[in-house]
């Protein structure tokens, strides 16, 4: 008897053929529309900090993985990700000290001290936005930031106008803020772009619909009504759409696979939750963009959403 | 292999069971080797005096026991002699195996048979349980299982079989006599078919109640045709038979009807056997025959690191060996080269969610991979429904982190069962 050696291993002896790497890499494909845009209207600044926060993110994982000695995880493309979305969440004049520790935070707070990808209970990247703006929140003021530029539209932050000076300008029509002609951040100013980013995902199965269209629908249900009681200091549920975070929040943050529930309906109400906050940290908190706090907050929550679940075939039943 | 399409709004792939030919064509015998492998479900026992040894002449149709009062036999296919008995290894979860080797002589058997075929459930669990098709007369003869119906399954299974399909088609004047033997064995009056709708009416006899089955992978699977045609949820960690639903492969009742008709048992397994290629080939080999000798005749050539998959190709398993014999319920062999496997990682689950959507149990996968990660099997069967699992593989199938979800699955099963004897 010859002894060959074969391959045995468990079913199932298929597989789709998908990966992390490609999931990844479709979430990088779908921000680029937007991530592009911002670099054209901010100019090699902006080119700069997504390019340093990209590799930086890399780097740290990199060197996270060599000191804790695990396996190198940096070809999954998730720490390209992770710095991606951080960096398009910056001023374009950001300090490169500033990214630096942003990445830092992101990856080694937020990821590998949980055990690295899909570990996280939150998305790694609005952490390191989180501790970075409440330790350094003079460098996140978009007025201030874009001083030296010269727009050809409104330079003043949407969402910061509205909050001081009530929700009556027309300062800001809808149409430019959803072609990206706003002061903002990097990569959230160009809605359309991360609309059509957003919405290849949901396509392709990358994103899970239920939280983008109920995120969506907390935002717009919740500012209709702030709207509706008081039109002169809220502003109506497109502006809130179209401005700050919301975008890149609806498509990117809140689909966070690892901080996020997988069942439909919990799903739903976690969008909602999450839309419902923005709008109540923008109206009637202290920071003008919620966002980012609105969605670590309901990170918490998922784990207990996701309770809420079909019985499984065959279990409690009582005639078992 | 079936790829994700590339677009995927539902979540959801289309696995479809392969489809049988209009006009399929009657498979390629294979020729007896000269050596024959018998797998027994018993391993050897050091302590007790076996009753076949090295050096037996055996006959054709000669019930091979190994020890006194065991329920457990092999029936030899061939007139020979036995060359050796050892322990063989089938996969890591399933126990261990006697495996018989018979040297096949020239002598004239053609006459070996039974003197009187009984229609009853003992005589067929000891002498006909080893029929091609594997019709499990064993567990039905247990004590304390209250039968109330048969399904005979024409539809397969597992995706790329048509081994069920073809022989339940191909035969049905046979499988019809089965049928009516199968009710006086069994006692049993609903009597029901499941069989691919496209296929109906090559099958077309009374005293059933056809079920027409969906093509859709899983839902030929039992415990799905029990909630979609028989409106009965099998409860969690329950087997059919335990709920009084026995089911039998087609190819078990047209043999059963053979093994009547000749008052002999019969030996020729038919397979579906996929190549590397993906081409589909239909053989008919006798049972015990080496897959090897099955490549050699029909030229696949087995390389190292290639994976030989038995049974298909989400429920199957990968035998170590080109040497696994061919067995009763071995409906479709599968052969993947090297570069053809996926492997598996061991990164973390991301949470993505899309096994959760695809399981057909409602099973919260995501949830429970991490307790079985972490060898709770006791949480994982009370709070994350482990033994609600039917085993379809469609998890880990879609899995983007490509963990071995089955594999965990079936491991926490098998811990959990043995963690209850000991309890």
């Amino acid at each position: 008897m010859n002894n060959k050696k074969l391959t045995v291993s468990h079913a199932p002896f298929w597989h789709d053929g998908d990966s992390l790497f490609k999931k990844n890499l479709n979430f990088i494909i779908a921000l680029l529309p937007a991530a592009i845009f911002g670099v054209l209207q901010f100019g090699a600044p902006a080119l700069g900090v997504l390019a340093l926060s990209v590799s930086c993110a890399m780097l740290w994982e990199l060197i996270i993985n060599a000191v804790s000695k695990r396996p190198f995880t940096i070809g999954d493309l998730d720490a390209a990700l992770i710095g991606l979305l951080f960096g398009m969440m910056l001023p374009a004049v950001t300090p490169w000290w500033l990214v630096v520790v942003g990445t830092f935070v992101a990856i080694f707070m937020g990821k590998m001290i949980f055990g690295g990808i899909g570990a996280s209970p939150f998305n790694p990247a609005l952490l390191g936005m989180a501790i970075l703006m409440l330790s350094w929140n003079m460098f996140f003021d978009f007025d201030t930031a874009y001083v030296n530029y010269d727009f050809d539209f409104t330079a003043l932050a949407p969402l910061v106008a509205v909050k001081f000076q009530g929700a009556a300008t027309d300062l800001f029509p809808l149409s430019a803020l959803f072609m990206g002609r706003e002061v903002g951040a990097v990569g959230a100013v160009f809605s359309l772009g991360l609309i059509i980013g957003g919405i290849y995902l949901i396509l392709r199965g990358y994103a899970r619909w239920e939280l983008s269209v109920s995120f969506i629908a907390g935002i717009v249900i919740t500012a209709f009504l702030f709207h509706l009681v008081n039109p002169e200091s809220y502003a109506g549920p497109w502006f809130h759409l179209f401005s700050g975070y919301t975008m890149l929040g609806a498509f990117f943050l809140i689909t966070d696979s690892s901080s996020s529930p997988v069942q439909r309906i919990p799903m739903l109400i976690y969008g909602l939750l999450a839309g419902f906050m923005i709008i109540l940290m923008r109206n009637i908190g202290s920071y003008a963009d919620g966002t980012i706090l609105a969605i670590l907050l309901v990170n918490v929550v998922s784990p207990l959403l996701d309770n809420i679940r079909p019985t499984a075939l065959g279990k409690d039943m009582s005639n078992a | 292999m079936i790829k994700r399409s590339f677009f995927m709004l539902s979540n959801k792939p289309r696995l479809t069971c392969d489809l049988l030919e209009t006009d399929p064509e009657a498979p390629l015998k294979m020729d007896v080797p000269g050596l024959l492998t018998l797998l027994l479900p018993e391993p050897i026992d050091g302590k007790r005096t076996a009753l076949i040894k090295k050096g037996d002449v055996v006959e054709k149709g000669q019930k091979l026991l190994l020890y006194e009062n065991d329920t457990q036999y092999a029936v030899s296919p061939v007139s020979g002699t036995i060359k050796s008995i050892d322990t063989f290894t089938v996969d890591e979860v399933s126990g261990l195996r006697t495996r018989i080797t018979i040297e096949k002589d020239d002598r004239n058997t053609e006459h070996v048979g039974y003197t009187d075929m009984p229609e009853d459930l003992s005589f067929a669990a000891q002498h006909l349980n080893q029929l091609p098709g594997a019709p499990g007369f064993d567990g039905l003869s247990r004590n304390g299982i209250q039968l109330n119906a048969l399904v005979i399954t024409v539809a397969d299974t597992d995706l790329l079989s048509t081994t069920s399909q073809y022989v339940g088609t191909a035969h049905a004047a046979e499988l019809e006599k089965g049928v009516q033997i199968l009710k006086r064995i069994t006692n049993l009056s609903k009597v029901y078919l499941l069989i691919p709708g496209y296929l109906l009416e090559r099958v077309q006899f009374d005293g059933v109640t056809v079920m027409p089955a969906s093509l859709n992978y899983p839902d030929t699977l039992p415990a799905l045709v029990m909630k979609n045609h028989l409106d009965k949820i099998l409860p969690a960690g329950r087997t059919p038979e335990e709920m009084g639903i026995f089911f039998i492969r087609a190819e078990a009742v047209v043999s059963l009807a053979r093994a009547f008709e000749a008052n002999a048992p019969v030996f020729e397994k038919c397979i579906t056997l996929i190549d590397k290629t993906g081409a589909r080939h239909r053989i008919e080999a006798v049972i015990g025959t080496p897959l090897s000798s099955i490549f050699s005749q029909l030229g696949i050539q087995i390389d190292e690191q290639d994976r030989i998959v038995i049974g298909g190709a989400m429920q199957g398993f990968a035998t170590f060996t080109d040497h696994h014999p061919v067995t009763p319920d071995m409906d479709s062999i599968l052969v993947q080269d090297k570069g053809d496997i996926i492997p598996l990682s061991d990164t973390n689950c991301i949470n993505c969610g899309r096994c959760v959507q695809i399981c057909p149990a409602d099973i919260p996968v995501n949830l429970l991979v991490r307790f079985l990660q972490t060898a709770q099997y006791e949480t994982a069967a009370d709070k994350y429904d482990l033994e609600s699992c039917i085993d379809c593989g469609l998890c880990a199938y879609v899995c983007t982190s490509r963990i071995a979800l089955s594999q965990y699955i079936r491991l926490g099963k098998h811990e959990l069962r043995k963690l209850r004897i000991d309890a």
